[in-house]
C-alpha cells in the first residue's frame, strides 16, 4: 500500500525527515510513536503533499504509485487522508457544505457519479449518528466553536465519509475523553479491510489497547529507529524514550 | 474602447448646447461648468485622489481584453433601462413606480425638484460633481410619498456595450418622504468609455432605503459614482455594494446623518483581478448628535489589481453620542496586487464611540492546504474561501431576496475568474 523510501524532506530549508524508510502493506495498522519534534507531523503533512515540505531525496509510494509530484488533491482522490493533528477552523464555511463539497470533489477526481443532496443528507447523518456528532454542529462553520475533542471527532466523521485506502491518524487521541477515544477507535475499527491501512501517531499507547496494530515504529531524529510488535507500546510507556532508544543506538 | 479624454474636451462637449432645459436647470450647469474648469480632472496630487488618478486613466488608450459582462440581472423590479447612457424608455418600467426622466424634471421651469437636484449633502470643491451637474441630461427622478412602501425594488440598469465618443453623465434623484420605504438596485455593466453616475438620496424622518449597487465592468471601462445623501431623523440607509473594478472604478458614499438616530449601514465587497482598478472611499458626516453608521468593506484582490478604502468620519461639535464604526479588509491572491486603505477620523465631539480596523493579509495557507487535503481541487478550494471571506458582509444583508442576489453576484464572479485567481503569481 504505503512504501517510504530512504526519505529526506526539508521545511524552509531545515532538514527534518532525514533517511525515512516505511513500508505499509494493504490492510495492517502501523503505529508511529516518538518523542515532541521528532517529525512524525512532518511525515505526514509530506504524505499529503502540503507545499513547503520538499523532498530532497528518495521516495514515496503509494499504491505502486509515485505520489511526490501529485498535489494533495490528487492525492487525497487517490485514497490518502490525514486527520489533522491540529484541526483548521474555517469560519463561513458550513461543516456540511464542506463535507459535501469533498465527498463530491473526490468523486469527480475519480471520475465517479456526485451524490445527490438526499443521498448526501442520508450518509451524512447516519455516519454523524455512529460518531455522536449532532445535526447542529455540522451546520457550525467548520470547526469553529468546536471542543478540542469535537474537532477529533469530526476528523474521523470526514475519514468514515471519505473511505479512505490509507488513513494517516496525526495524534487523533491527544485531547479526547476515554468515551471519545473509544468512539473514535470504533469508527476506526469499523473502516478496518483488508485493502485499507491505517497509520497511527500517538504518544499513549491507551489507545492502541483499543486499534490493535500489527507493527510499531519509533521515529526520532527523522528516522524510524526501531520497530517491533505491540510489545514496544508497553515498554517505552515503562522505560521511557532514552532507555529504548539508546539500546538500538 | 476608451478614447482619450481631457478637461478641454469635458468643457467643449459642456457648452453651446441647447437640451431644452429650463433657466434653474441651466443656471445651475454653467455655475457647476465654471466650477469644473477651474478645477479641472481630478489627478494623485489630490489627497482625495491620491490612489485613483482620473486624469491619467483618461489619457490612456484602453482596449477591452475579454468579452464585455453585462448588468446583473433583477426580474420583477420597476426598471429604468439606461443604453450607452441613454434611457431607454420603451423598455422600462419606471413610471409604475412614480418615477420621471430627469430630462422631464431639467425642462420644467417649476419642478418641485428644483433646489433638491444638487442639493443634497453639497460638497465643496469636487470636481466630478461639478462636472456631471454641468453635463446632466439622463437620469431618473423619484419620490416616494409620506408613509407608502415601494412595492418593488426601482432597478436601474446602466449598460455600456458600445463605444460612446466623450463621457456620458447620469444624475439621479431619490426622495424619501416621512415614513416612506424602498429599495434601489442599481446595476452597472460593460465599458462606458467614460462615465459619471450621481445619485442622491434625501431620506426624511422615519424612512427607510435599501441601497444595492452592483458592478460588473469590463477592463476597459472608466467610471466615477458618486451616491449622496442626507439621513434624517431616524431614518436609515442600508447599503450593499459590489464592485468588480475596471480600467477606473471609483465610488464615493458621501452621506450626511443630518436627524437625530439616525444610521446607516454599508457593507461593501470589491474582488478584482487582471490590472484591474477598484476604489471605494466614503466621507461620512455625523452632523448632530445620537447618530450611528457602520461601514465594513471587504476586497479580493488578484493579480495586478490595485484596490483603495478612503474611508473618513466626520463628527460635528455638538455631535454628542455619535457610534461609529468602520473596518476594512482586503485579500491579496498574488504578490504584485496592490491594496490601500486609508482611514480618517475627524472628530470634534468628546462623548463619542469610534472605532476603527483596517487588515490587509493574504489567504490563510492552512486553511487552503486542508481543503485541497479533503479532495476539493485548489481554484475550488479558494472559491470556497474566498465566498467565506464575503460571508458575515453577505449575512449582514437582512432582505432575503437581495441577500441571494448579492451572494449570487458573488459567486458569479468566482465561478468566472476562478482561473485567474487560483494562478497566484
Ligand atoms: N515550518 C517549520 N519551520 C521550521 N521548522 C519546523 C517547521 N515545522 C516543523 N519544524 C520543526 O520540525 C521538527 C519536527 O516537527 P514535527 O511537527 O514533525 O514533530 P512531531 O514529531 O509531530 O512532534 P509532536 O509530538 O510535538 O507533535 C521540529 O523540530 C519542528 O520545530
Ligand atoms: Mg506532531
Amino acid at each position: 500500500m504505503l512504501e517510504i523510501n530512504d526519505l529526506h524532506v526539508s521545511v524552509h530549508g531545515k532538514d527534518i525527515l532525514k533517511g525515512l524508510s516505511l513500508t505499509v502493506p494493504p490492510g495492517e495498522v502501523h503505529a508511529i510513536m516518538g518523542p515532541n519534534g521528532a517529525g512524525k507531523s512532518t511525515t505526514s503533512y509530506t504524505l499529503a503533499g502540503r507545499d513547503g515540505y520538499d523532498v530532497t531525496q528518495g521516495s514515496i509510494r503509494f499504491k505502486g504509485e509515485d505520489m511526490v509530484p501529485l498535489p494533495p488533491e490528487e492525492r487525497a482522490a487517490k485514497g490518502i487522508f490525514l486527520a489533522f493533528q491540529y484541526p483548521l477552523e474555517i469560519p463561513g464555511v458550513s461543516t456540511l457544505t464542506f463535507l459535501k463539497s469533498a465527498v463530491n470533489a473526490q468523486a469527480r477526481l475519480r471520475g465517479e457519479k456526485e451524490l445527490d443532496a438526499v443521498q448526501f443528507l442520508k450518509l451524512i447523518r447516519e455516519t454523524a449518528k455512529g460518531l455522536n456528532i449532532s445535526e447542529e454542529m455540522l451546520k457550525r462553520s467548520l470547526n469553529v466553536g468546536f471542543s478540542g475533542g469535537e474537532k477529533k471527532r469530526n476528523e474521523v466523521l470526514q475519514m468514515a465519509l471519505l473511505k479512505p485506502s490509507l488513513a494517516i491518524l496525526d495524534e487523533t487521541d491527544s485531547g479526547l475523553d476515554i468515551d471519545a477515544m473509544k468512539l473514535v477507535a470504533e469508527g476506526v475499527n469499523a473502516l478496518r479491510a483488508p485493502d485499507r491501512s491505517f497509520l497511527v501517531i500517538t504518544h499513549y499507547q491507551r489507545l492502541l489497547d483499543y486499534i490493535v496494530p500489527d507493527h510499531i515504529h519509533i521515529l526520532a531524529g527523522g528516522r524510524i529507529v526501531k520497530s517491533g510488535d505491540k510489545s514496544l507500546a508497553l515498554q517505552l510507556e515503562e522505560q521511557g524514550y532514552d532507555a529504548v532508544i539508546g539500546k538500538v543506538a | 474602447m476608451g478614447d482619450a479624454i481631457s478637461t478641454g474636451s469635458l468643457l467643449e462637449t459642456a457648452t453651446g448646447r441647447n437640451t431644452g432645459a429650463a433657466d434653474w436647470a441651466e443656471a445651475l450647469r454653467d455655475r457647476s461648468r465654471a466650477e469644473f474648469a477651474a478645477l479641472g480632472l481630478p489627478n494623485r496630487r489630490l489627497e482625495a485622489w491620491r490612489y485613483s488618478d482620473l486624469a491619467r486613466a483618461l489619457s490612456e488608450t484602453v482596449r477591452e481584453t475579454g468579452s464585455l459582462p453585462t448588468c446583473h440581472d433583477m426580474p420583477g423590479a420597476y426598471s429604468a433601462i439606461f443604453e450607452n447612457g441613454i434611457l431607454d424608455e420603451t423598455q422600462s418600467s419606471f413610471r409604475e413606480a412614480g418615477a420621471l426622466p430627469l430630462r422631464q424634471i431639467l425642462a420644467d421651469p417649476a419642478s418641485p425638484f428644483v433646489g433638491h437636484i444638487g442639493g443634497v449633502n453639497p460638497q465643496d470643491d469636487h470636481p466630478l460633481l461639478s462636472l456631471n451637474t454641468a453635463l446632466m441630461e439622463e437620469g431618473i427622478v423619484l419620490r416616494v410619498p409620506a408613509g407608502t412602501t415601494l412595492e418593488q425594488p426601482l432597478h436601474l440598469r446602466f449598460d455600456w456595450q458600445a463605444d460612446t465618443i466623450g463621457g456620458r453623465h447620469l444624475r439621479v434623484l431619490i426622495l424619501l418622504e416621512e415614513g416612506a420605504k424602498a429599495t434601489l438596485v442599481e446595476t452597472h455593466g460593460g465599458s462606458p468609455s467614460f462615465a459619471t453616475i450621481v445619485t442622491e438620496v434625501r431620506l426624511a424622518k422615519n424612512s427607510e432605503l435599501t441601497h444595492v449597487r452592483l458592478e460588473r465592468l469590463g477592463s476597459s471601462g472608466r467610471q466615477s459614482a458618486m451616491t449622496l445623501g442626507e439621513i434624517g431623523a431616524s431614518a436609515r440607509y442600508r447599503a450593499f455594494y459590489l464592485s468588480e473594478g475596471g480600467h477606473f472604478s471609483r465610488h464615493e458614499a458621501l452621506l450626511k446623518l443630518a436627524g437625530e438616530e439616525a444610521q446607516a449601514d454599508i457593507e461593501g465587497a470589491s474582488l478584482a483581478t487582471g490590472t484591474r482598478h477598484c476604489d471605494n472611499t466614503t466621507i461620512i458626516t455625523h452632523a448632530v448628535p445620537h447618530t450611528t453608521s457602520q461601514q465594513s468593506f471587504r476586497g479580493v484582490l488578484s493579480g495586478r489589481a490595485r484596490g483603495a478604502y478612503q474611508g473618513c468620519i466626520r463628527v460635528a461639535p455638538d455631535a454628542q453620542g455619535t457610534d461609529a464604526r468602520q473596518m476594512s479588509r482586503a485579500l491579496l491572491l498574488s504578490h504584485r496586487a496592490e491594496a490601500a486603505t486609508k482611514p480618517e477620523l475627524e472628530i470634534f465631539a468628546d462623548d463619542v464611540k469610534c472605532a476603527h480596523g483596517a487588515t490587509i493579509g493574504e489567504l490563510d495557507a492552512d486553511a487552503l492546504f486542508f481543503l485541497r487535503a479533503r479532495g476539493i481541487p485548489e481554484a475550488e478550494a479558494l472559491s470556497i474561501l474566498i465566498e467565506a471571506f464575503f460571508s458575515e458582509s453577505l449575512a449582514m444583508i437582512e432582505n432575503d431576496h437581495l441577500r441571494g442576489l448579492a451572494t449570487d453576484a458573488v459567486q458569479d464572479w468566482l465561478s468566472s475568474h476562478a482561473s485567474e485567481v487560483s494562478s497566484v503569481e
